[in-house]
């Protein structure tokens, strides 16, 4: 007989095994930081510049549970106000259904090791369906070979609806440019490659150039975030919390990082596009990720887009994700901490269900908070939302907060 | 578990130590098609000499190597492994069409769509200037999955005979004649015998770009002596560029 254990160890979404590295004796600085993401994420509006901070720096969120709160942060999702599970019909006469069917269907290897079959074929199942539904929602973009990398990096670890609201405020923002109709826009990005080499080791650039290798082994790197390449899955979470809280031209620059920390290797290789392709395009899993990350920041500080594109011509092309970027930054900086969310999507659903005409305003009031957790707002109307809120629900609040932190993850479960 | 990422099929000579004998002929072959028509497979199964358990979407291009001895020269054989989707052969993959020596189409046996679009890859092959005069092969894979067939050998073949190609039947997944005494099919081709073919083909050609630099001891193991035409789809796998069937 088979103990049936196993199977119970490997239910759910625990995809990372970096949980007890916490909780085995946490080093002072990172109890620190868990202490500064808990308390940027519950304050008034949440501290979002301490939560790039924290995703950028080192060991970056450190942990699945802060990413799950995290990552819809620094993507202004709402966790309280979720699409829907997509319906059947959202694979119904969509010009990609077949490619992404074919790519999700062999994505094998992106799901963790010793996951039973079912379980992993459920999950498939549901990618394809969040793929899909967010490029319905958004007839604009176009899937791309490696799309499916993101968001099965999404689906593992914030589950099916979180996935989607994340999914497409990625799509339109930082991969943006990915999905064109033509591959033109990404070309134009990977074209920032070699400037910064150059900026730092001119022979390496040379060398480069030399063996004409261009810059299509980074091409998957930059169009999956590296997902694609990666066979530890805690990596990836890691470049994601950092790309998250990045510039979308971020993942070009750990590329240049990557390829100028591999610098001997590259020039001790003959001097041939094949050679120097196959060298590169292969990357090594072993890489010190905390090092190169702090590495790119620098490059990205010391030489942003804006000087590189200057330098290098290469500011005649329109970048979608580069253009946005700004407005998408201010976005975030008006998001309510969860437990006001949840006590907000608590109050309107009650105010709904119960017909409450006390406080006729209420319903305006929060669908202009809505409008605001999208930028669209003032200052003013945010205020007097807040006021609002805070008399309607000062009772619900101390509960909900107390709640929050005693077991947050149990209130998640909740809703 | 075989993992196509990692480099077991590549012959280890990026070191210089490893480096082939001077004067190594490289022979780069571009592999093209739809997407999930085998390519990566089929070149996997070239250069490592097995199927790959787990193959995933190649995104933009995956180059593959083998040392092959034909005729006693030591010759490297390149394969350019490509996405198949039609953005990426756009704006991605132009780059590697350049000094291309061969160009292998690839289609899937098992659906028609696959094959309905290799006149585009034709096309697109032509605007990087190989056209006729680069030696082209026809490959339909899968047809170890005889039940599904959707692309009948005598279409196929008069496809090829039209575009002036030669055309092999053959399956990455389970490829018949292998020595392992595994019985197959009579009429599907080994994928090594396709590469060899080509091979053949370019060494009996007019001398290559030679860019291999004078260097260390020969390649390792994985050196494959193919003194004589191979029986199995060597003889000329049903012509090259005439039709006789």
């Amino acid at each position: 007989m088979t103990k049936p254990k196993r199977r119970k160890n490997n239910a759910g979404v625990r995809v990372n095994g970096n949980g007890p590295s916490v909780t085995r004796e946490p080093d002072s600085w990172k109890k620190q930081k868990l202490a500064e993401i808990h308390q940027a994420l519950n304050s008034d509006p949440v501290d979002i510049e301490t939560l790039r901070r924290a995703a950028a720096s080192k060991g970056g969120l450190l942990i699945d549970e802060l990413r799950r709160k995290v990552w819809p942060k620094l993507l202004n999702v709402n966790v309280y106000d979720l699409p829907h599970k997509p319906g059947r019909d959202v694979r119904e006469n969509h010009k990609d259904y077949n490619q992404v069917l074919l790519d999700v269907r062999r994505s094998m290897k992106r799901f963790p090791k010793g996951m039973p079959a079912t379980e992993r074929a459920v999950l498939q199942e549901q990618l394809i369906d969040i793929i899909l539904e967010v490029l319905k929602h958004s007839p604009q973009l176009h899937y791309y070979q490696g799309y499916h990398d993101v968001a099965v990096t999404l689906l593992l670890l914030v589950g099916e609806r979180r996935a989607i609201a994340m999914l497409h405020t990625l799509s339109n923002h930082h991969l943006r440019d990915f999905m064109d109709p033509t591959m033109d826009s990404t070309k134009h990005i990977l074209n920032y490659l070699m400037p910064i080499i150059e900026q730092v080791d001119t022979e390496l650039h040379d060398f480069m150039i030399r063996a004409e290798v261009g810059t299509i082994f980074a091409l998957s790197w930059l169009i999956t975030w590296y997902g694609h390449v990666l066979s530890e899955f805690r990596h990836t979470l890691r470049l994601y919390d950092f790309f998250l809280a990045s510039h979308p031209l971020m993942p070009i620059y750990l590329a240049a990082a990557i390829v100028l920390h591999r610098e001997k290797e590259v020039k001790r290789t003959e001097c041939d596009m094949a050679m120097v392709h196959h060298l590169l395009s292969r990357i090594p899993q072993d890489l010190p990720y905390e090092l190169l990350i702090g590495r790119s920041q620098a490059l990205f500080d010391q030489y942003p887009p804006s000087l590189l594109a200057k330098r290098a011509a290469l500011q005649s092309h329109k970048s979608l994700s580069i253009s946005t970027f700004q407005s998408f930054q201010l976005s975030t900086l008006h998001q309510r901490p969860d437990s006001v969310l949840q006590r907000l999507t608590k109050a309107r659903g009650s105010s709904a269900s119960r017909h409450d005409h006390r406080h006729p305003g209420l319903e305006a009031a929060l669908s202009r908070d809505r409008g605001l957790l999208l930028g669209q707002g003032n200052r003013m109307v945010k205020m007097a939302v807040w006021g609002l809120s805070a008399t309607l629900g000062a009772a619900v609040f101390a509960v909900a907060q107390t709640a929050m932190d005693w077991g947050p993850e149990m209130l998640f479960q909740l809703f | 578990m075989a993992e196509v990422e990692s480099s077991v099929e590549f012959s280890s000579s990026l070191t210089s130590s490893t480096l082939p004998p001077p004067r190594t002929r490289i022979f780069k072959i571009i592999v093209i098609g739809d997407s999930g028509v085998g390519k990566t497979c089929l070149t996997y199964r070239f250069c490592a000499g097995k199927f790959p358990e787990k193959t995933e979407a190649t995104i933009g291009v995956d180059f593959r190597e083998r040392l092959v001895e034909i005729d006693g020269e030591k010759i490297k054989i390149q394969l350019w492994d490509t996405a198949g989707q039609e953005r990426f052969r756009k704006s991605m993959v132009q780059h590697y069409y350049r000094n291309v020596h061969a160009v292998v189409f690839v289609y899937d046996v098992t659906s028609a769509a696959s094959f309905r679009s290799l006149p585009a890859w034709i096309e697109e092959c032509k605007q990087h200037a190989l056209g006729t005069e680069v030696p082209r092969i026809l490959v339909g894979n899968k047809c170890d999955l005889q039940d599904s067939i959707q692309v009948g050998t005598d279409v196929a073949q008069q496809f090829a005979d039209a575009h002036s190609m030669p055309l092999f039947e053959t399956s990455a997944k389970n490829p018949t004649n292998q020595g392992d005494g595994s019985y197959g099919r009579g009429n599907s081709d080994h994928v090594e015998a396709i590469f060899m073919t080509v091979a053949h083909k370019l060494k009996s050609q007019k001398p290559l770009v030679l860019s291999q630099p004078p260097g260390g001891p020969g390649g390792p193991g994985g050196t494959v002596t193919l003194g004589r035409a191979r029986d199995d789809g060597g003889d000329g796998a049903r012509s090259w560029g005439c039709s006789s069937c």
